[in-house]
């Protein structure tokens, strides 16, 4: 029903779009130039993605597309055929990452505005790296801005979960 | 004392609004929408001055999907805002003096169509000659920009008229001008939220700002309708820095809102925040400052010009508070400055955390070191020949609270091991260390209305609420005060409910800004702890028939002591069997502030000192922040996460301030509108290893409690990073943000033929 909405508000050619969001398969017809940020804030309310510079500098509508961290403001829609997407509300479905518990415990966030994005993007990085090197954490990071903590909290959080979190594993 | 998690035990905890923000859960403002919402944008000038001849409305209003389209003609109330006086018109009638001016607004059914109707509206301008500079502003030939000419404000602070006879007679004198950036406050989370119609004419507007009564006070004047039927909902917000004080969009999607009977959400894009939104003063600042023969501090001669903009906002009290500290945390017998704030047409100058301090520290610490290098004496050394003691008056010659700040900060940054460590070698690349202090006022200063407000009761759950009119914005406003009254009361979290960011539910507390508002709660909560407490035991006491004074407040409810203590009643039974509105207490209160009448003078100030180290690459002149230390008194550490992120995120903030960030503007236009021009830190641009030390006493008879720190780990941070730029190569970097050309330029010449100094 909600797709047929989308026609109305441009007169751009639509597309159908089978991919798996959040581990279920998700049918949409929506414009083909519409960004997967659009898709995901306004027409599933998954707010959780932010929406800040909208040009792929701040990092702060970061997703996973096929497990890899992107900017979801330079995604388009007729990009995601078939796709593999995961967003925020995502990787704490069950119980918070402990990536997240460590953000909580060493205050690497303020207000918390670029916190989801910061937080897919480390999912990503220690999905394949679960001991990176201060080196590794600060590239991987550097497409995400936060304004409030000055990054030295995050690095804090990033520290506390190796030696807590990975030690245990 | 070092401030880390091994030094505050229970006291370092999880902020309660964090699993929300690590989730993605948490709902902003920005984040909302409601059924048959119209989406609202705002068409800004075209131009940064010009006249207005007409504007045509009818092709945007014929769009499908278009549901209003309104402009000055449309607005009820009255046609302006500001928040010391209104002078910036919601939206322009006949002429447009910055580029972020707004002409018109539309509502429509998607965001896609009102952009789209922005097209169709036809303004018809005159363009005028752009007054893209101060000097401009004021020469003969300047358009004047509002109706008392192109001043703004001026302000000064003489004690003596003898200052530049005085600095004639000085062996060492500095004199220089510097300059510091147009800088942005970057907040992630842009300008934005909804407007909702309600029944009875009533409006709530879902929007952030630092000071929910005072949009309600400016909404109601703009709409011409009671502030009664105007609902503030302003918090949580995605940052602010002091930028979302000032009124920016609840206008337009309240207008619209009314007049459509719609709700209306309106979100700035990142390049519209930039264009409309508030920066930081860029100033010019001459100072000439000399010492005598001893290393004694004889004069400082001080002139400040500040690019105000287009509108007045906080701009007076700006100025003000930069002409208070450009004298800092020393004893100048001779001083004499003057400031000027001057409108332009470049954007809006205004609130921005620092407050005007963060400029005149940099000019001022700067001369300070200058001095010292003159007289081949160390810098640290000077400063403590020259710094006040606890007891000398303020810095406008007003009584302050008692405070030996200055020196503890100082000797504690002495020791950091940023000065003590020997730097690493690298083969291209030199180092310098830095340090510079400063001393910042806080709440609005004397003469300036600085009222709070709490209230704790008993709600009829059985919780105990505490509400204040602040806002969250990021800084840890609700972990603190979760802390506080956790402590006053001995109770635990799950007891407490804490309510902000709802004018409809909380008392006024004034605005959230100015490093006032921790004080302001610690005050609040112990106002109003023992009537709470009081009245719960007497009820308990009766209720129970148990002595009273056996009885005390705890988690889950009311204990009684003795050999094993006992618990009595909980909070829910209590509620059950008490009236509410028994155990309800309210207060308002205000910043303390100096007896002597010295008008916008501090009275509480804290201190801080920064240690920073920098890496110059000589092949390029960029330089790296390697290393920062930070040492900051402003008494007790009520919530040491919130403290210690507050420096920390200053630091980076000034590091910014310092190295990259500047809105560049030319002929009025900003040719930095997104984050791919203007520059913030990123994680790589950061010194990995920072310590913050504190000093949390408070002196013999201060009974004003903890400070806030929320602007002064941004003040300091550019001389102590400039003073380590001159260690590493040799120049003074007078204009901020630095120019690596010019420090590799400087290395060029350190690498001439007869310069022992010569590296390569």
């Amino acid at each position: 029903m909600e797709s047929v909405e989308y026609s109305k508000k441009t007169n751009e050619k639509e597309v159908e779009l089978t991919f798996d969001l959040n581990g279920e398969t998700t049918k949409l017809i929506v414009p083909a130039v519409y960004r997967l940020v659009d898709i995901l804030r306004k027409d599933l309310q998954l707010t959780g993605t932010k929406i800040s510079c909208e040009i792929g500098r701040c990092g702060a509508c970061s997703v996973l597309l096929t497990g890899q961290v992107v900017n979801s403001c330079l995604v388009m829609a007729y990009q995601l055929k078939n796709s593999k997407v995961e967003t925020i509300e995502y990787i704490s479905k069950n119980s918070l990452h402990p990536i997240q518990q460590a953000f909580l415990e060493e205050g690497a966030l303020q207000c918390g505005y670029c916190t989801p994005g910061m937080i897919v993007a480390l999912t990503d990085l220690l999905g394949y790296n679960a001991d990176p090197t201060d080196e590794e954490v600060l590239e991987h990071l550097s497409g995400n801005l936060c304004r409030c903590t000055g990054y030295t909290g995050i690095l804090r959080a990033v520290r506390r979960y190796k030696t807590i979190y990975t030690n245990k594993g | 004392m070092e401030l880390k998690r091994e030094n505050f035990g229970d006291k370092w905890r999880v902020r309660p609004d964090g699993y929300d923000k690590v989730t993605g859960s948490l709902k902003y403002l920005t984040d909302y929408t409601f059924p048959n919402m119209l989406y609202g944008k705002v068409l800004r000038s075209s131009f940064p001055h010009a006249k207005i001849r007409s504007i045509s409305t009818y092709e945007a209003e014929q769009l499908d999907g278009v549901k209003a389209v309104i402009t000055y003609k449309d607005v009820p109330g009255m046609n302006r805002f500001g928040l010391i006086f209104p002078d910036q018109p919601v939206f322009c009638e006949d002429v447009v003096r910055y580029v972020g001016d707004a002409v018109a607004a539309v509502a429509a059914t998607s965001e896609e169509i009102a952009e789209k109707a922005l097209s169709l509206i036809h303004v018809d301008y005159e363009p005028l000659e752009v007054m893209d500079s101060p000097e401009k502003s004021l020469s003969s030939s300047s358009i004047p920009l509002h109706p008392a000419g192109n001043i703004l404000h001026r302000a000064s602070y003489k004690s003596s008229e003898q200052v530049l006879k005085e600095l004639q007679n000085c062996p060492y004198v500095v004199e220089d001008t510097y300059e510091t950036p147009r800088q942005m406050h970057g907040y992630m989370e842009t300008e934005g939220g909804v407007v909702v119609p309600e029944e009875g004419g009533k409006i709530t507007v879902y929007a952030a700002t630092q000071h929910g009564f005072k949009d309600r006070m400016q909404l109601a004047r703009i709409l011409s309708i009671p502030e009664s039927l105007i609902r503030v909902i302003s918090s949580p917000i995605g940052g602010s820095f002091g930028g979302k004080d000032e009124l920016n969009i609840q206008p337009y999607a309240a207008l619209l809102a009314i007049k459509t009977k719609q709700p209306v959400k309106l979100h700035n894009k990142r390049s519209e925040s930039v264009r409309a939104g508030i920066k930081r003063h860029p100033m010019k600042i001459k100072m000439i400052t000399g010492a005598n023969q001893e290393g004694k501090l004889v004069g400082h001669y001080v002139r400040i010009v500040a690019d105000t903009g287009a509108y007045a906002t906080l701009g007076p009290a700006v100025l003000d508070f930069a002409v208070e500290h450009a004298t800092g945390p020393y004893i100048f017998p001779h001083v004499d400055v003057e400031g000027v704030s001057v409108f332009t047409n470049n954007g809006i100058a205004g609130e921005y955390r620092g407050f005007g301090g963060n400029q005149v520290t940099f000019a001022l610490e700067s001369q300070i070191e200058r001095l010292a290098e003159q007289m081949e004496i160390d810098s640290i050394k000077f400063r403590e020949m020259n710094l006040r003691d606890a007891d000398d008056l303020g810095p406008l010659g007003q009584r302050i609270v008692k405070n030996d700040g200055a020196k503890s900060v100082l000797s504690m940054i002495k020791n950091s091991s940023v000065l003590t460590d020997s730097p690493k070698e690298h083969p291209h690349k030199i180092t310098g260390k830095g340090i510079a202090i400063t001393m910042h006022g806080g709440g609005l200063g004397f003469g300036r209305p600085d009222p709070s407000g709490a209230r704790l009761s008993l709600t009829n759950d059985g919780k105990i609420e505490i509400a204040f009119g602040f806002e969250e914005f990021g800084q840890g406003l609700i972990a603190s005060i979760e802390i506080m009254l956790m402590e006053a009361l001995n109770c635990s979290k799950e007891d407490i409910k804490i309510v902000i960011g709802d004018t409809d539910l909380v008392p006024s507390s004034g605005s959230a800004t100015a490093s006032r508002s921790t004080n302001m709660i610690w005050n609040g909560i112990q106002k109003l702890k023992a009537p709470f407490m009081e009245k719960v035991l007497d009820l308990v006491a009766d209720y129970t028939n148990t002595t009273r004074d056996l009885l005390y407040l705890g988690e889950k409810g009311i204990w009684r002591r003795g050999k094993r203590n006992q618990f009595v009643l909980s909070y829910r039974e209590l509620a059950n069997n008490a009236n509410p509105s028994h155990v309800t207490f309210q207060t308002h209160f205000h910043f303390p502030t100096t007896p002597d009448a010295v008008i916008g003078g501090h009275y509480l100030y804290s201190f801080a000192a920064v240690a920073a180290e920098v890496e110059i690459d000589q092949l390029t002149g960029k330089v790296k922040v390697t290393r920062m230390d930070h040492a900051v008194a402003a008494g007790p550490v009520v919530n040491p996460l919130g403290y210690l992120g507050q420096i920390e995120g200053g630091a980076v903030m000034g590091l910014g301030f310092t190295l990259f960030e500047d809105s560049v503007m030319e002929n009025g236009r900003y040719h930095t509108e997104n984050f791919d021009s203007y520059l913030l830190p990123t994680i790589k641009d950061i010194p990995t290893e920072t310590n913050v030390m504190v000093d949390e006493s408070l002196m013999e008879g201060d009974i004003f409690g903890p400070r806030g720190v929320g602007e002064i780990g941004t003040v300091a941070i550019a001389p102590a990073i400039t003073a380590a730029i001159h260690q590493a190569c040799g120049i003074w970097v007078k204009k901020l943000p630095l120019s690596s050309e010019e420090i590799l330029d400087a290395l060029m010449d350190l690498s001439s033929p007869g310069n022992e100094q010569g590296v390569y």
